[in-house]
């Protein structure tokens, strides 16, 4: 069940772009207040113990796959430190309501997940609540993360178990907005976050399967899709692109619609499946920034993608509706 | 003593001359490029760009032997990169981030690296080894131009 029907809100979030984009039509103090209703009326969600599943080679391997086409976690490892505090956190990141610090995800019982189930992980990963009921700050796109299937989730549990503990303690986030967490996170997520839906299991080939990599595991609108004034993603101009400052970490990333002016709609697929696995770009720049970071990923990432993983992407790109967003110079 | 003074003054002579000579050169160098140095890094790039653009293109149809010289240009120009980003050159008219001057060595090094690459590449192809050629080719981007690329520059328009 998500967190969304879970807040009994009612919205259609079906696993289509179209759908995904409509909101109660509310005025948004109703919304508000039947939020906070809501919020007291409801309990955390479900966070009964679960043994942790077994570890099989192939469930480790697929894990890391996953993993990987989630941009290897990367927010989790500072970089150049990938083969020493992989999954450490501690990378920061200011946002309007204050700083925040990635987290320690490594499987150290006392400043990591060790101590956690795979179904608190799980929860933490989709639903953005600690074991302790806390909610997690949406630095962490759980929003997106909800549309993962249960298979993958698993899959990326025993990953993360695999890999070495780091005895790293977090950094104390620091929140400057008062009754952030409160009140206003928690009203702003019921209200204005737009949640994907899982899929009963992940799709296996063709375009469910590029939407599914595009929309939930890959989380590209996370950076790709313009966010309105409330700060939740406007997916009615889903991919359109963030002109600079508006993108994350004040960055431009640009309109991947196929729009053939302002877009990509001009990138033949193997030049898309190119640019994800190498960073190479059709004029022969190569990928920096964020994009440099997601396809090199931190033990794995884009690049790590199979050729078939790419070309259901890239299809999948080039089927969604045209955007014309002029982004930079 | 009037033959040490004479020698003393012969070595000052010389030092003065090998400084002189060091002036001038010096200048001759400074005259080299067109006097705006962003322009010339932003051309320097371009050409960067082609050259690889041109790499992949004869990888793709499996033309080792002609990636050679594309990659041997590749390695001269890196020996260039840190000389184009003299102190004092962050402009918005480029996408060179600051810290490209606050953690030169680290951005020297990323050059260094772009240089050692390239070199693998033009020997293995060189070698006429096609597999370690294909090899190199597959992961340069983000070994060699996306080290430099990722902390170093803001991405520009991807149009």
């Amino acid at each position: 069940m998500t967190e969304a029907s879970e807040l009994g809100l009612g919205v259609d979030m079906s696993f289509r772009p179209s759908a995904s984009t409509r909101r109660p039509r509310l005025s948004r103090g109703t919304i508000l207040l039947g939020v906070l209703g809501l919020l007291a009326a409801f309990p955390a969600p479900d966070l009964a113990v679960a043994q942790p599943a077994a570890l099989s080679k192939e469930l480790i391997a697929r894990g890391k796959y996953v993993f990987g086409v989630a941009a290897g976690c990367g927010c989790h490892t500072e970089p150049k430190k990938v083969a020493t505090e992989l999954n450490a956190g501690g990378r920061k990141y200011d946002g309007p309501f204050g700083t925040v610090y990635a987290t320690n995800i490594t499987p150290d019982p006392e400043t990591g997940i060790g101590k956690w189930t795979d179904d608190q992980i799980i929860t933490a990963i989709r639903a953005g609540r600690r074991p302790n009921g806390d909610r997690l700050i949406p630095v962490h796109p759980y929003p997106t993360f909800n549309g993962m299937a249960e298979e993958d989730l698993r899959a990326v549990v025993a990953y993360l178990r695999s890999v070495p503990p780091v005895r790293r303690a977090n950094t104390p986030k620091k929140i400057s907005v008062p009754m952030f967490e409160s009140v206003f996170l928690p009203a702003w997520l019921a209200a204005f976050a737009p949640r994907e839906t899982p899929p009963a299991t992940a799709p296996a080939s063709g375009l469910a399967r590029g939407e599914y990599l595009v929309r939930a595991v890959g989380h590209c609108g996370e950076c790709h899709t313009p966010r309105g004034m409330t700060q939740a993603l406007d997916n009615s101009r889903f991919l359109a692109g963030n002109p600079k400052g508006k993108g994350p970490e004040g960055s431009e990333v640009p309109n991947i619609t196929p729009d053939t002016d302002t877009g990509i709609g001009k990138w033949t697929e193997e030049q898309i499946t190119t640019y994800l696995a190498t960073g190479n770009l059709p004029n022969g720049d190569v990928a920096g920034g964020l994009m440099g970071e997601v396809i090199q990923g931190s033990s794995a990432g884009y690049k790590d993608m199979t050729k078939a993983d790419l070309v259901a992407i890239a299809r999948y790109l080039k089927s969604i509706p045209a955007i014309k967003n002029k982004i930079g110079d | 003593m009037r033959q040490a003074s004479r020698g003393a003054g012969l070595v000052v002579l010389g030092l003065a001359v090998a400084v002189a000579a060091g002036c001038a050169s010096d200048k001759r160098m400074m005259k080299s490029g067109s006097g705006d140095i962003v322009a010339d890094r932003q051309r320097m790039m371009k050409l960067h760009g082609q050259v690889w653009s041109d790499i992949q293109a004869k990888a793709k149809a499996n033309n080792i032997e002609g990636i050679e010289v594309s990659a041997e240009t590749l390695a001269i120009n890196a020996q260039y990169i840190p000389l184009m980003f003299p102190e004092g050159t962050l402009t918005d008219k480029s996408k060179a981030k600051p810290e490209v001057w606050q953690k030169f060595p680290e951005f020297e090094a990323a050059a260094k690296k772009m240089e050692t690459e390239a070199v693998k590449l033009r020997d293995a192809s060189k070698a006429k080894n096609a597999q370690l050629t294909q090899d190199i080719v597959k992961d340069f981007g983000r070994n060699a131009c996306g080290t430099c690329h990722t902390p170093f520059r803001v991405p520009p328009p991807r149009t």
